[in-house]
């Protein structure tokens, strides 16, 4: 009889356990993350915007300079320049590292053991830190005891820094080698979640590798190719240590993305409020363009991919 | 859901750049060793550290307040300094060039005038050639205490391959020309040029103006006078120079070069390249990476005369000296004043002389057989005391904010992006004050 009233009593906690789950987390759960947001974010912005209408140099008192710095903005061909640079290098890295990261990913997505291994090997450029992967292929890509005196059929003089074609391709290369790997694993975790009951199907309908590929394959990937790409656009956006270390902007500002023009501005030439404009200036764009491939990748209203399975 | 987290996050990425900024201002080092008995003295980082530590072990054996060395590697050395010069990890004693690079903190009111220091020890001025002590006087003021050797820039050159190619040293500009010419027939980069650090291309730059213009042209520039830029010796001059580029002089690969990753300097060394246009410290630097060829293959000459030029062929360009500046907050400017006191020892000036430096003493000729090098030593010393004009390095002298503009500029007439009319419209652009 005992035994008979326990489980009535069990069986009662847990239900309203689960009713209270479903209210609402109450607001004092997100003050750590809101501090650390405010804090960490929107107080420098706003610093950074209070900066910009000021003169400093970073020693004596900063100065409020009006609009000067804006002005001087506008008409800065450098700037303009730099805009079209970021935009540039985030589109080949886009460009680059997406068909690359998918290939290798739904290949690495394979269950075999050399496969497994293969991976690990590929995960490995991205343990190392920017500035280390810079340096090295600063090292690698010497004209004269690199990688492209041994192959001047393939690089000529070797002048890879010396023109802005090729300093657009190192900086696009070496972040492709640094940041495919990152894709990859996001392309290999996908592609597992994949049913495989799809595949099967397909197998019954008669369809190959490639048409499962493409038709299988790439559709369920949709929503992972929107997170890859949003994490490369804002990387590709925000990249600077790898022109700091590889071109230092050069040859003369042709690889002067906004990024490093603003840290040239606030610590080359100590024009602190200058930079700080360039800053506003990019977080701008950052936003916008975020809020453009939400809309349009309808990233917003994400849909599952396995509706009626 | 989705568009409630992602939109913080999209301004968040966008923020993480103006992180970027407060944060890196924030990137002190060592504030443990800044306690009670010590003091910091923060130097430029490259092979003649090696005294530099040598001294402050020196200072340490017998003082009680403790002097600690820090180094700040290569070109971002003044970036560093102005970002910390006025916060807790500032240094109480640093390392500068004089003249501009510590003009905008004098104004700021950080530094210690030094006439104190002097008037207790009168040798801190005494025993320092004056023209040399006299770059770091600012309104009237001393500043600065000079501790390494002078650097005037020198023609380098590798033995063996001019020997191989029957080239002698040049002495006029049409002798460069013709030597030029014999080397790349043979396939050897003539002149090495580190064109990716930008600062190493400027010093053609220096030179070319002093030989056609004189001393004069550049001086009517920083006093704010721009028109200078756009006199006829500025055009021949900058003809001078697109001559020698034109004649495949530095190869076409040199902006991918360095000299600061050791890149010329191994060009040279390995008899790939006949010439390089460097600082005297590219001896030491020599000896360091390449003991046997700065023993006996690294051979030296002054800047070629330009017939025509106004310029007297004895002049020179370079750093007079780095200096020692001292911070008004200093903890222990008694100790400091001790610390600087050894920068006219006899120890100091011997341990210079070994690597190759020539520091700017009075008791430096006692010592000039005790170089490594002696005839080295001498040569320079020679060639300091008898030249009629010392050019500071252009991007020394203009204050610190023209610096970037004027190394773009140097970079796209080298490579032919600016022509004559863009390189004088830069210069002229440039801030003097």
């Amino acid at each position: 009889m005992t035994t008979t009233a326990e489980p009535r009593v069990a069986r009662r906690r847990p239900v309203r356990r689960t009713g209270a789950a479903v209210v609402r987390p109450g607001f004092v759960w997100a003050v750590p993350a809101t501090l650390f947001f405010l804090i960490f974010a929107v107080l420098p912005l706003i610093l950074v915007a209070v900066l910009s209408f000021a003169s400093w140099d970073g020693i004596s008192a900063p100065r409020f300079a009006g609009l000067d710095n804006w002005r001087t903005l506008i008409h800065d061909h450098v700037m303009i320049q730099s805009l079209w640079l970021s935009v540039l290098i985030t589109v080949l890295g886009v460009v680059v590292q997406t068909p690359l990261s998918i290939l290798l990913g739904v290949w690495a997505a394979g269950h075999q053991r050399n496969r497994a291994v293969l991976s690990a090997i590929y995960f490995v450029p991205l343990l190392l830190s920017a500035t280390a992967v810079s340096i090295l292929w600063r090292a690698l890509l010497d004209p004269n005891f690199g990688v492209p005196a041994q192959a001047k059929w393939l690089f000529g003089d070797g002048n890879l820094f010396g023109r802005q074609t090729s300093a657009i391709g190192v900086l696009v290369f070496v972040g492709a080698w640094q940041y495919t790997p990152f894709h990859t694993l996001i392309y290999q975790g996908a592609a597992r979640a994949i049913p495989q009951v799809l595949y099967q199907a397909a197998e019954i309908d008669g369809a190959g590798r490639v048409r499962q590929f493409w038709h299988i394959t790439l559709p369920q990937l949709r929503n992972t190719m929107i997170t890859s790409m949003i994490l490369m656009v804002v990387g590709g956006l925000t990249t600077f240590d790898t022109v700091l270390i590889l071109t230092q902007g050069g040859p003369g500002t042709d690889t002067t993305i906004s990024a490093y023009y603003m840290y040239q501005r606030a610590f080359k030439s100590f024009d602190f409020g200058g930079g700080s404009a360039i800053a506003l200036v990019l977080v701008l764009i950052a936003t916008v363009i975020s809020l453009i491939v939400v809309k349009v990748s309808g990233y917003d209203k994400m849909r599952g991919t396995t509706e009626g399975l | 859901m989705m568009k409630r987290v992602l939109l913080p996050r999209a301004v968040a990425g966008g923020v993480a750049l103006v992180l970027g900024l407060s944060l890196a201002a924030c990137g002190g080092s060592d504030s443990g060793s800044g306690g009670s008995g010590s003091f910091k003295v923060l130097v430029y980082g490259d092979a003649s550290n090696k005294v530099e530590k040598q001294i402050v072990a020196t200072f340490n054996k017998t003082s009680k307040v403790k002097a600690v060395l820090q180094t700040i590697p290569g070109a971002d050395y003044q970036q560093k300094l102005q970002t910390i010069i006025n916060t807790k990890q500032a240094p109480d004693v640093f390392f500068n060039w004089g003249g501009g690079s510590i003009q905008p903190f004098v104004k700021a009111g950080l530094l210690l005038p030094l006439n104190d220091m002097i008037a207790k020890d009168p040798r801190l001025k005494a025993d320092f050639l004056p023209s040399v002590f006299n770059s770091a006087v600012v309104d009237g003021k001393p500043y600065g205490i000079p501790m390494r050797g002078t650097q005037p820039v020198l023609l380098f050159d590798n033995k063996k391959v001019l020997a191989d190619a029957g080239v002698s040293e040049p002495k006029t500009w049409e002798d460069l020309l013709s030597a030029v010419k014999v080397l790349k027939a043979k396939h050897i980069t003539p002149i090495a040029l580190g064109g990716g650090d930008q600062w190493p291309t400027l010093m053609w730059y220096e030179y070319m103006y002093d030989r056609i213009a004189g001393p004069g042209l550049f001086d009517k520039a920083m006093s704010g006078d721009k028109s200078a830029w756009a006199a006829p010796e500025s055009r021949t001059a900058l003809s001078r120079l697109k001559e020698l580029i034109d004649a495949g002089a530095f190869g076409s690969n040199y902006d991918s070069v360095k000299y600061t990753d050791g890149g010329s300097v191994a060009l040279v060394a390995q008899g790939r390249a006949g010439f390089e246009l460097m600082g005297s410290w590219y001896y030491s630097q020599q000896q360091q990476d390449n003991p046997d060829f700065a023993k006996t293959g690294l051979g030296y000459t002054s800047f070629p005369t330009v017939s025509g030029g106004a310029g007297d062929p004895k002049d020179i360009v370079g750093n007079t000296n780095n200096f020692y500046s001292v911070l008004k907050k200093t903890k222990y400017p008694d100790a400091v004043a001790q610390f600087l006191k050894l920068m006219y020892s006899d120890e100091f000036v011997k341990a210079h002389m070994a690597i190759g430096n020539l520091p700017t003493t009075t008791n430096t000729t006692n010592f000039l057989n005790t170089a490594t090098d002696p005839a080295y030593a001498k040569y320079q010393y020679d060639l300091v005391k008898a030249a009629p004009s010392f050019q500071l390095s252009w991007d020394q002298a203009y204050p610190q904010s023209a610096s970037e503009a004027m190394h773009t500029a140097v970079q796209q007439f080298f490579d032919g992006k600016l022509d004559a009319d863009g390189f004088i419209k830069a210069m002229q652009a440039l801030p003097t004050s």
